[in-house]
């Protein structure tokens, strides 16, 4: 799955100021540079607009958009299973 | 004791009455009120207040680090990128660690504190931001100057009400003076058009209640004054010892990469009466109701004590409020703040 979540990229963009081309599905916080407090708040902000609750270190830190959105979409599916998190803890 | 002089170098604002240094001074000289009903503050006792407005204060700090600053830090951070760039300085070749950051504020993120502890009311813990705690602390407005223009010298934040800003230039006038740091960026900032501190003002009977058009209500220095008006936004000033090596040389070139004379502002006379006193009285005491319970003199003896504090006297072409006739705008050239004027002059 290339697509990233429209939610993900609206935050991005509209809260931390991310541009939008930078906005890539292989792109991680890291190399968007969200430092780890900016990480924390957008976990908070996913988890208020979508309802996934995912840590922000545990599950954000080194995925990809594309693995998150991954995780979002299964979460929202009501279909996340430990497969959708192994997915996500996996380090790049 | 021979102290050296220290010399305003640049200015920076974002006010209700525009969002940088010229603006705001055509803005003032304009004598257009800029009290406004304020939709955020509906149901409030008091539902207007003077609000910086006509700019995105996110895209304007811009980088990842908006998120986490309430108002009164972002407005503190475009005043002080506009002030460092007015000096002629640019943070990519100064010493930090010879730089101070002094900005005070009277409330700080006190509108942030409220927001999340509504959110932890009836949310819990999990709706919070993990940036409550940076959204709420007094000291953030110069934590985050010092952060982006890596001004490693000493940083803080006088919070002694009204006159937090005074305060803020003179910690900063003895950090020159001291040679504590060679480049002192120091002002305040404030936003507090909220509904809880505003009701806070309403009900300690300082504030201006809505008589008809809230542009009509701040006359400060008339004797039917009506209570204060709130306004929010920030100023700083760039300062500097006078015996600055370079000083006069960075000045003719800032001098000269000046604009030409603004177009002339006029006051219309009839909206401005003279002042009662001849002090310096802080934003809030000059506008409490005469006689009432809240109003004291103290800020007028505070002015007296520290008539430093003043401007430079103008030359007599310049105006006055008094007389209605336009100043120039006082950014066109570098004003002695303090001791005496600086050695070295523009040719």
């Amino acid at each position: 799955m290339s697509a990233i979540h429209p939610k993900i990229t609206d935050v991005l963009i509209s809260t931390f100021k991310v541009p939008a081309a930078e906005i890539l599905p292989d792109s991680t916080m890291d190399s968007l540079e969200m430092d780890s407090l900016a990480v924390a708040e957008f976990a908070v902000i996913i988890k208020e607009k979508l309802g996934v609750d995912a840590g922000s270190d545990r599950l954000y830190k080194d995925a990809t958009l594309a693995d998150i959105t991954r995780f979002i979409d299964e979460t929202v599916g009501g279909v996340a299973t430990a497969n959708g998190e192994a997915a996500m803890s996996n380090p790049r | 004791m021979n102290r050296p002089a220290v010399v305003v170098t640049g200015l920076g604002m974002i006010t209700p009455a525009g969002n940088d240094t010229e603006t705001t001074w055509h803005g003032v000289c304009s004598g257009v009120s800029r009290a406004r009903t304020v939709p955020e503050l509906e149901g409030c006792e008091i539902d207007f207040a003077c609000t910086v407005s006509g700019i995105d204060l996110d895209e304007a700090v811009g980088g990842r680090t908006a998120f986490r600053m309430g108002k009164y830090v972002k407005f503190a951070v475009l005043a002080a990128q506009e002030a460092v760039a007015d000096a002629g300085l640019d943070p990519a070749d100064w010493d930090g660690s010879r730089v101070a950051v002094v900005v005070g504020t009277s409330s700080g993120g006190s509108a942030g504190l409220t927001e999340q502890a509504v959110a932890l009311d009836r949310r819990g813990p999990e709706a919070t931001s993990p940036s409550g705690i940076l959204l709420t602390i007094p000291n953030m407005p110069a934590a985050e100057i010092a952060i982006r223009m890596r001004a490693t010298g000493p940083s803080m934040a006088p919070c002694t009400a009204c006159s937090s800003g005074a305060t803020a230039l003179s910690v900063a006038r003895d950090l020159l003076v001291t040679g504590q740091c060679d480049i002192a960026i120091a002002g305040a900032t404030e936003s507090i058009v909220f509904p809880v501190a505003m009701t806070g003002f309403a009900r300690s009977g300082a504030a201006a209640r809505r008589d008809g058009e809230p542009a009509r209500l701040c006359r400060p220095f008339s004797a039917d004054r009506a209570g204060l008006v709130m306004g929010e936004g920030a100023a700083l000033m760039v300062l500097e010892r006078g015996t600055t090596p370079g000083l006069g040389a960075r000045r003719r070139e800032h001098c000269s990469r000046a604009r030409g004379p603004p177009p002339t502002p006029t006051i219309p006379p009839a909206r401005i009466r003279p002042a009662p006193w001849p002090g310096l009285p802080s934003r809030r005491h000059c506008a409490t109701r005469a006689g009432g319970p809240r109003t004291s003199n103290t800020s007028t003896r505070t002015a007296r004590r520290h008539r430093w504090a003043m401007p430079p006297k103008q030359p007599s072409s310049a105006g006055s409020i008094r007389t209605g006739r336009p100043s120039p705008l006082p950014k066109a050239c570098w004003a002695t703040a303090w001791g005496q004027p600086e050695p070295s002059r523009p040719g």
